[in-house]
């Protein structure tokens, strides 16, 4: 610690401090424009200068410097306000200063300052900017105009995001910010260099004209979409989320949020919204009240249970109160044991896996210690397309602190680009044979951790098929490469093992959790301060999902096993619950066979979705925006929704509606809200014992903290796939600018990602005479797709990546849920 | 890389000796200003199906490199002329006429400073001091310096380098 004086006072801060953090730490405000806390100092816009008292005859930019022993600063005198003045002097020569029809208007730091500092004239003189306006793509307006050179954009694009969409152009007065070949923006549209900029030079383009800062109501919530659990901030007018604002004050994400969560709002205004309950009456879905619904609803489900059952799919995102709620009624009111959810087939099995190896349900770490790990290891999925703000964690790791990065994967991403990353490219389907191969290399080299392990024995055997040269010769990764990434792994003091899990990834799931959990045991990964095993979970609360156990009771039936006794006539209902497995689930003849024979089926839901069409009641069900509860997010922090907006129309929450079905069914148990629920999680859920619903901070809490112990260290010989030896093969999985089925029902997302396409790499559409946006057949399981081409780096020969979350256009008619399918290709 | 990568439009262009220049620099660091460079050498300017395979095998950003690109005046994103007449019009030059061998030079050419003959044959360039202060006025072609320049000595040096291939 070094000991200051700041404005008089005594100020400690750490060695590594700039005179700015000291100054903060100490509540002591400086100006600045340039600075942002996440991101490297830059020293650009010389709003921040101070005079230090051993550093005479000049001022001294406080963001860049670092504190030393015994030094003086002054923050503020007569001469520091006149350079500052200058400097925004300077600043406002060529800025257009057309704040009355700018967006950042209220909340602008250049306005601000100018304010503060009273610069009502401007010595220098120049001609204005005169730049045209980037508005050619739908989420962010580029105004050049008004852009004060501060390079927050940039820097957050490149540090943060890792895409690099930014650069400072020409040179001396000339200088602007621009893309490269100052093109339009093209890029992943997270919306970062947005929240970074402190003048109105970048907008959201779906927020012009809306509304002025100060007129919005501000609700801090957890975003609806992906398992990252990133605090959002609904920007509310007229009870209409009108943008969603970043926060870095709260949470875990840093104010970091990718496409879907910053732009993917506009489904909560949808007008196609489900407003009130229908019920089928001859055929046709009429609209009713709820008490005529919910009496359908509990007579169809009395005569289920009196005939062969009822079956409940619930999806991804319930709060845990109402996976709680659920949970109860199919326990005690409904007396079903056939309850799953969203992504339930995929987790039994990993979740299989882990109870033999590691015996825990959920990721061992949290994301922020990934942030300080050395050695990460990512299998299948790129984060960038399941938890992308996860993934800019793992950027910071790589680019800032060096960490060592591999990837198995069948696809190249963004990872791969990342300094120093090891891409493992597999085929299809292999990953757990490079997992073994890895272990044995540890195992071999003795380099393995095998103390308190069992099993070590038992899985060197089993591995001995697995020797790097022969696993090479199955997988396409070369034996060097695989030694060197088992090499590298092991000498990580703090690793991680990042696994993404979800409806589209169910295939191999045990085995690939048990290779996973042996590696981690061997590599030593849970003996560091930092980092784990991390599976996360695809949905906004999948991780609640596990914890309050929607899945198959003792002789229940799973998702799967549900469709395929409705199908054979051998269930008598279903309780579908915000899911749509007609577009979503593997194989939809399948799905639409259960639909169609099903006596009975009940849809809760935002939308009239393909599934609910096909349904004898539909219940309307409301957003993340207007639940009041919580989410468990893939670290297994428990965090606070807050609801921003009212329920469209007559739509209730899933909580309010399972009361009312309770009460309906004399169920004598009643809750009155989210915080009684979440109580009776407290008493009965071993995790969550002690949390308190109005003790959850802004941080959130994880349970079983930041290090969840494992039970066993227990090795398990598994294993892997075989590759197919097809010509072509499609692969199918997440892309970046959707989450599940629900993000196609906003503009954002959709404006971006309109429609499926089929993924090429470039030799395979030389070969075939594919160009890009020309439309393609696959066929394969007797079905054919017709998709639009998309050519690129990303895919190996033979491969042909299909994302998922298009329904409409079958892909789940030729995917059935394997770990690719061989297709044919023809235009 | 992500689902939204930009796909540009690229002219046809053999890449093998930009390929060359870089398998020289792979993995040195530092090695964008060499690399872009040698591959100007190579093609007389930087085609973008060049910058883009720069990109792509060094790992450095596309709009990094283009910040590179527009930041130095020695680098030329458009195809240039085999003859780069370079008129100097430093203070000595200036005072012994180099405006009127720039005019003229533009008269012949049909072209103005920065710019380049459709044959792709000349480029004109006018220049601050090149150094040879004391043959004034001066211009250079490619690397030929000629000096002590007159309206008629300008006209036979076009009509040398029209004669050449």
């Amino acid at each position: 610690m070094v000991t200051l004086t700041i404005d008089g006072k005594q100020v400690q801060a750490s060695k590594a401090a700039t005179i700015l953090d000291a100054a903060m730490g100490a509540g002591i405000t400086i100006p600045v424009l340039c600075h942002a806390k996440k991101l490297l100092p830059y020293g650009a816009c010389r709003v921040c200068l101070v005079e230090v008292e051993q550093m005479k005859g000049r001022l001294i930019p406080a963001c860049t410097t670092p504190v030393t022993e015994g030094m003086v600063v002054t923050t503020m005198s007569p001469e520091i306000k006149k350079v500052r003045k200058t400097v925004l002097e300077f600043l406002l020569v060529n800025h257009v200063v057309d704040c009355p029809v700018c967006d950042k208007g209220g909340e602008c730091d250049l306005q601000d300052l100018t304010y503060e500092y009273e610069v009502t004239t401007n010595r220098f003189k120049d001609a204005k900017f005169n730049l045209e306006t980037d508005e050619r793509n739908p989420f962010i307006e580029r105004n050049m105009n008004r852009c004060v050179l501060c390079g927050k954009c940039v820097r957050v694009c490149d540090e943060i995001v890792s895409y690099g969409s930014y650069s400072f152009i020409n040179r001396g007065f000339d200088t602007k910010v621009a893309t490269a070949y100052d093109r339009g923006l093209d890029c992943e549209f997270c919306g970062q260099c947005v929240s970074m900029c402190p003048v109105g030079a970048l907008l959201p383009r779906p927020f012009k004209f809306k509304a002025r800062p100060w007129q919005l109501k501000e609700v801090d919530t957890v975003c609806g979409y992906c398992g990252n659990g990133c605090t959002v901030t609904l920007g509310v007018l007229d009870n209409k989320v009108e943008t969603i604002r970043f926060n870095d004050k709260i949470g875990v994400n840093d104010g970091n949020l990718c496409v879907r969560g910053r732009f993917g709002y506009s489904y909560i205004n949808a007008e196609e919204r489900l407003k009130r309950p229908l019920v089928r009456k001859n055929g046709r879905l009429e609209p009713a009240t709820w008490s005529e619904a919910m009496e359908a609803v509990a007579a169809g489900f009395e005569k289920a249970r009196a005939e062969k059952g009822l079956g409940i799919l619930s999806g991804g995102r319930l709060t845990n109160e109402e996976y709680f709620y659920l949970g109860h009624l199919a326990d005690k009111v409904l007396k079903t044991p056939h309850l799953d959810h969203s992504g339930g087939e995929c987790y039994k099995g990993l979740s299989q896996g882990l109870a033999e190896t590691l015996g825990i349900k959920a990721s061992t770490g949290t994301f922020p210690q990934v942030e300080g790990c050395d050695a990460i290891l990512a299998i299948r999925s790129d984060f960038y397309e399941t938890h992308p703000v996860f993934g800019m964690v793992v950027n910071q790791a790589v680019k800032r602190h060096d960490a060592k990065l591999a990837i198995i994967s069948d696809k190249k991403g963004k990872f791969t680009k990342l300094p120093g990353a090891k891409t493992l490219l597999t085929k299809p389907g292999t990953e757990v044979a490079i997992l073994n191969a890895m272990a044995q290399v540890l195992l071999t080299e003795g380099l393995a951790v095998t103390e308190g392990v069992t099993g070590v024995e038992g899985l060197r055997a089993a591995l001995a098929d697995y020797a790097p040269q022969a696993v090479a010769a199955k997988t396409g990764v070369p034996a060097e490469a695989i030694e060197a990434a088992a090499r590298a792994f092991a000498k990580g003091k703090n690793k991680a093992i990042l696994m993404a899990y979800g409806l589209p990834y169910s295939a191999q799931s045990r085995e690939l959790g048990v290779a996973a959990a042996n590696l981690a045991i061997l590599a030593g990964v849970f003996d560091g301060e930092k980092g784990g095993l991390y599976l996360c979970g695809e949905k906004a609360n999948s991780q609640g999902a596990i914890d309050q156990w929607i899945l198959p009771r003792p002789n229940g039936m799973g998702a799967q096993a549900m469709l395929q006794a409705a199908a054979e006539g051998n269930l008598s209902a279903l309780y579908v619950i915000g899911e749509d497995p007609l577009l979503s689930y593997p194989d939809r003849a399948k799905v639409a066979a259960a639909l169609d024979k099903i006596p009975f089926l009940v849809v809760q839901d935002l939308f009239m979705t393909d599934t609910a069409r096909e349904a004898d009641v539909i219940l309307p069900a409301v957003s993340f925006a207007e639940k009041n509860g919580t989410f468990t997010n893939a670290e297994r922090r428990v965090q606070r929704l807050r609801p921003g907006v009212k329920s469209p129309g007559e739509a209730r929450s899933d909580l309010s509606i399972f009361a009312l079905l309770a009460a309906r069914m004399k169920d004598p148990l009643v809750f009155t809200g989210p915080e009684a629920v979440f109580a009776e999680i407290a008493q009965t859920v071993p995790e969550y014992a002690g949390l308190s619903f109005n003790a959850i901070g802004p941080e959130g809490v994880v349970w079983g903290g930041e290090h969840l112990a494992t039970k066993t260290r227990n090795l398990v010989a598994v294993k892997g796939g075989e590759p197919l030896a097809a010509r072509f093969q499609m692969v199918t999985g997440s892309a970046l600018f959707h989450s599940g089925t629900l993000s196609v029902r906003s503009k954002g997302p959709m404006s971006a990602l309109p429609e499926p396409y089929a993924e090429f790499c470039l030799e395979d559409a030389a070969e075939l005479g594919l160009a890009e946006a020309q439309t393609v057949c696959l066929k394969g399981n007797g079905e054919e797709l017709r998709l639009k081409v998309k050519v690129g780096k990303r895919m190996p020969r033979g491969v042909i990546f299909v994302p998922y979350h298009f329904g409409s256009a079958g892909v789940n008619r030729v995917y059935r849920g394997e770990t690719s399918v061989t297709v044919e290709v023809s235009k | 890389m992500s689902n939204a990568e930009a796909q540009v439009v690229q002219e046809e262009i053999d890449l093998g000796p930009a390929n060359k220049v870089i398998d020289k620099y792979l993995n040195m660091k530092g090695a964008l200003m060499p690399v872009l460079q040698e591959v100007q050498d190579a093609y007389g300017y930087l085609p973008e199906p060049c910058i883009h395979l720069i990109s792509e095998r060094l790992n450095v950003y596309l709009s990094q490199i283009y910040g590179v690109l527009t930041f130095y005046a020695q680098f030329h994103l458009e195809p240039r002329g085999k003859y780069i007449v370079r008129v100097c019009m430093g203070t000595a030059c200036h005072v012994k006429g180099a405006g009127r061998i720039g005019d003229t030079l533009s008269e012949l050419l049909g072209i103005g400073h920065a710019e380049t003959t459709e044959d792709l044959k000349f480029t004109v360039e006018h220049v601050a001091c090149i150094g040879a202060c004391g043959m004034a006025p001066v211009i250079m072609v490619n690397e030929a310096t000629y000096g002590s320049m007159s309206v008629q000595k300008m006209g036979e040096i076009v009509a040398k380098y029209r004669a050449m291939d």
